[in-house]
């Protein structure tokens, strides 16, 4: 092939810029400690690493979404164990002064200042405060829910946090539940869907349904209707205005009134109300027992939810990694490689163009 | 005696000739980098020989013509790889540009404010109550908003350097198809007696490389040796002497350069935009007409979509303060230029208490509209509900990653034909200093030698003429 002199000076143009770029692509990888620099370097895997860099900031989030609901349900759980003491308490006085034998007037009367203390302290629970919220309102956490009557002012609201893609557990258990045991049981309340509406359609509809729910709730409390059950039948010999007489371990009491009603049996000295009441704070005793189960559970389900997330933030961090960053090694061993190449072709360039055969003619 | 002079006359042609050799290879080494040039060289012959009874005797020889080592079929294919290369540098430069707005391996983009604006909304119905977390909504709703009119501006300043690219490399088509009439009519001047005009050939050749790197052009020689260009379609640029101006205009509605094209006075100006596909104009149009206006289009989808289901949800919610939500984005009819319109409305952020977390009035720390709102993340409301907010966003800049990675491997592969042939073109046309160096010692010699004939006819006529001093 003929040889010509512009021929030799591209080829060492066009030589040392290919080894350069090669140089500064390497140079590049090694200074970022990454593989892929800019969407072109890999296009399937740098959208990729933006999927996992989505999910590992979810996952993220949603481990935060946990521990707040955490410190919510554990605060909860700790504020039902006190409650469920105070009604283990209540419970003993009134096994103790349901008769004749260890009790009298005067002991009862003593007692009744005690429950007194009880109810106290139990509205106090029900008006526990994490931070400026109420734990046991509802939704209406900025509300006071229970007033010094035992009245409740909160909702049924049930906060429900989002633990996963497509997982939500609410963080509060709300006070009509615990307190008042509204709709645990066949008293005709409905309690809230415990799903999330997945978008805007979902959304209205369930606002419709709410409305409906919290009207029908409303007609219900306003005038209980006689179910056709023997448990909710009124006890034709009590004579007192209805309560919600424990009969049947499904049916839901109002702890507060359960131990307002104990004080003033306490206080008129009412044998027959105090051995009542033996069974009404059992009742109550177990509904509160029951709710911290379910907050337990629901503590559980987020410690499962955690260790998941915390494995899929790892997951995600790994896949990232793999997709975009370098081999170091190799890299280096890239460079040195391309170093030696471009020395050679510097070196070779330099003997090529010094070349010529006027430098032979003297 | 008449052989003698002969001699003289041979011996001094020769020298003349040995001049024209050796200039040429002056003019060689002179045109060593010269691009395009194609070495020359003198065409010698003998000349003609005369007849002496049965002897026919030498004249010694005469340049006949300087000619270019040239391989026109070579120089063709080399124009039109050229030409692609054009098409492809432009395309590859500009899109690598594009690529670096949907660049998040540096720096924070969309994709994470997505991510950062629905995570606002998680951390809203964490806490509905409080105002902080209000705060944070908006705050990363407005960099949502900021980030979505980054990338509408990038891709503005783009196409607008573009713009500038095509007027540019129009000022440049224009003088070469000017200098090309010219050297036509050079060409058919010096042709027309007979003589090669090598460097206006060299120079026409290269020039028309040039022009196709440009533009697509398709081009004919006559056979007085004028070329006819053309582009576009049937935009003519040369055409025997004349050659014909293309000119641009901003689009008035878009601000886009248009290139126009406008044969003659009385024509009116027609837009041959849409027809270039070839050359470095054609890769920048390409990029800016097509790749540039889908994203735009793809990226506005997504900012209409996105705050159109937020919106939609957000209207359903309740306030802080118990009030009927308001529109979270400010309201838009279509997704046209929704990147560089999307604004969180004023209300909200002239009253934080304005985020509405709650499905009913009254109950603040309700959350289940701010959780409907940050399921819209992994709701697919994109492409027809086929596709979340995240996948198609990702999809985008795994195909822009793509289409920029097949444009520099294009440049890559059409720049090695390049260098192929024009290795191939060196090897033929190009000048080698050894071989012209070669050539200064061999007509060195000639010369030196017909010199020395010279004076040797010039001892034998001395010789001849002494016989009668003797």
């Amino acid at each position: 092939m003929r040889i010509a002199d512009k021929m030799a000076y591209n080829q060492v143009t066009n030589n040392l810029q290919k080894n350069r770029s090669e140089m500064s692509d390497l140079q590049n990888q090694a200074a970022t400690q990454k593989r892929i620099n800019k969407p072109s370097d890999d296009p399937t895997a740098s959208a990729r690493v933006l999927a996992s860099r989505t999910e590992e900031r979810g996952s993220a989030q949603f481990i935060k979404n946990i521990n707040i609901a955490r410190s919510f349900l554990e605060y909860s759980d700790q504020s039902l164990s006190e409650l469920s003491e105070t009604l283990m308490r209540a419970k003993e006085l009134a096994i103790g002064q349901a008769n004749d034998a260890g009790a009298s007037e005067e002991t009862r009367r003593v007692s009744a200042s005690e429950v007194e203390q009880m109810y106290n302290q139990s509205v106090q629970v029900g008006n526990r405060k994490l931070g400026e919220r109420y734990i046991f309102a509802g939704y209406k956490t900025t509300n006071t829910p229970f007033d010094v009557s035992g009245e409740y002012k909160g909702d049924d609201g049930a906060m429900k946090i989002q633990i996963n893609k497509d997982a939500f557990v609410a963080m509060n258990i709300s006070g009509d539940k615990v307190f008042l045991g509204k709709g645990i049981s066949s008293d005709g309340q409905i309690r809230q869907s415990p799903n999330v509406p997945k978008d805007t359609a979902e959304l209205q509809k369930m606002k419709v349904e709410e409305q409906q729910r919290v009207e029908r709730n409303q007609e219900m409390n306003d005038e209980p209707m006689a179910l056709r059950t023997p448990a909710s039948t009124p006890r034709p010999d009590s004579g007192k205005p209805f309560v919600s007489v424990p009969d049947s371990e499904t049916k839901g009491v109002n702890v507060l009134k359960v131990l307002k009603d104990f004080e003033i049996a306490l206080r008129v000295n009412d044998k027959d109300a105090i051995q009542m009441a033996i069974d009404e704070v059992d009742a109550a005793l177990s509904q509160v027992v029951n709710a911290r189960a379910q907050v337990g559970s629901r503590i559980m389900a987020l410690n499962a939810a955690t260790d998941s997330l915390q494995k899929a933030i790892v997951d995600n961090k790994t896949t990232a990694s793999q997709l975009e960053d370098v081999d170091l090694f190799q890299v280096v061993s890239d460079i040195n490689k391309t170093d030696s190449t471009l020395k050679a072709t510097l070196e070779t360039s330099g003997k090529v163009t010094n070349m010529s055969l006027l430098d032979f003619l003297r | 005696m008449a052989k003698i002079s002969s001699m003289m006359d041979i011996g001094k042609r020769s020298m003349m000739n040995s001049q024209t050799a050796l200039q040429t290879v002056s003019h060689n080494i002179a045109n060593k980098s010269t691009e395009g040039y194609s070495r020359q060289r003198v065409d010698l012959v003998t000349a003609p020989p005369i007849v002496e009874g049965n002897l026919q005797l030498g004249m010694g020889n005469r340049a006949a013509s300087v000619s270019r080592t040239n391989n026109p079929y070579l120089e063709k294919q080399l124009q039109k790889e050229q030409g692609m290369m054009g098409f492809h540098e432009g395309r590859a430069t500009a899109l690598s540009r594009v690529e670096e707005v949907f660049n998040e391996q540096m720096n924070k983009g969309l994709n994470q404010y997505v991510t950062d604006f629905f995570n606002a909304f998680r951390e809203l119905s964490n806490n509905p109550e409080s105002t902080t977390t209000r705060s944070m909504v908006f705050e990363a709703g407005d960099a949502l908003t900021k980030d979505f009119a980054r990338v509408d501006h990038q891709l503005e300043e783009i196409s607008k350097d573009l713009d500038e690219r095509v007027k540019n490399e129009l000022q440049e088509i224009n003088k070469m198809s000017t200098e090309i009439a010219v050297l036509n009519e050079k060409i058919t001047q010096v042709e027309v007696q007979g003589i090669p005009a090598n460097d206006q050939r060299d120079r026409r050749d290269l020039l028309l490389k040039k022009l196709n790197e440009k533009i697509d052009i398709k081009w004919g020689e006559s056979d007085t040796g004028i070329v006819n260009v053309s582009t576009a379609g049937n935009a003519i640029l040369v055409s025997g002497y004349d050659s014909y101006q293309l000119n641009q205009h901003a689009d008035p509605k878009t601000g886009r350069t248009r290139v126009y094209y406008k044969p003659n006075e009385s024509t009116p100006p027609f837009d041959i935009t849409e027809r270039i596909h070839g050359g470095s104009i054609g890769g920048a149009l390409d990029v800016r007409d097509n790749t540039i206006v889908e994203m735009k289009g793809q990226i506005d989808s997504l900012a209409y979509n996105l705050a159109d289901q937020v919106n939609r949800a957000h209207i359903e919610g309740f306030d802080r303060n118990g009030r009927q939500g308001v529109n979270f984005f400010d309201f838009m009819i279509n997704p046209n230029d929704a990147s560089k319109m999307i604004k969180v409305n004023n209300d909200i952020k002239g009253d934080l208490n304005k985020v509405a977390a709650a499905s009913k009035p009254g109950a603040v720390g309700d959350n289940t509209v701010a959780n409907v709102i940050s399921q819209i993340q992994y709701k697919e409301i994109m492409e027809g509900g086929t596709s979340t907010v995240d996948d198609f966003y990702n999809s985008q800049v795994g195909k822009i990653g793509v289409i920029s990675q097949r444009a520099v491997k294009s440049k890559e592969s059409q720049g090695n034909i390049v260098n192929q042939l024009s290795t191939i073109r060196e090897s033929i046309s190009g000048v080698s200093l050894d071989e012209e160096t070669t050539k200064m010692i061999e007509f060195q010699r000639a010369f030196d030698a017909s010199a020395r004939v010279i004076k040797t006819a010039d001892e034998m006529f001395e010789t001849v003429l002494s016989l009668k001093r003797l």
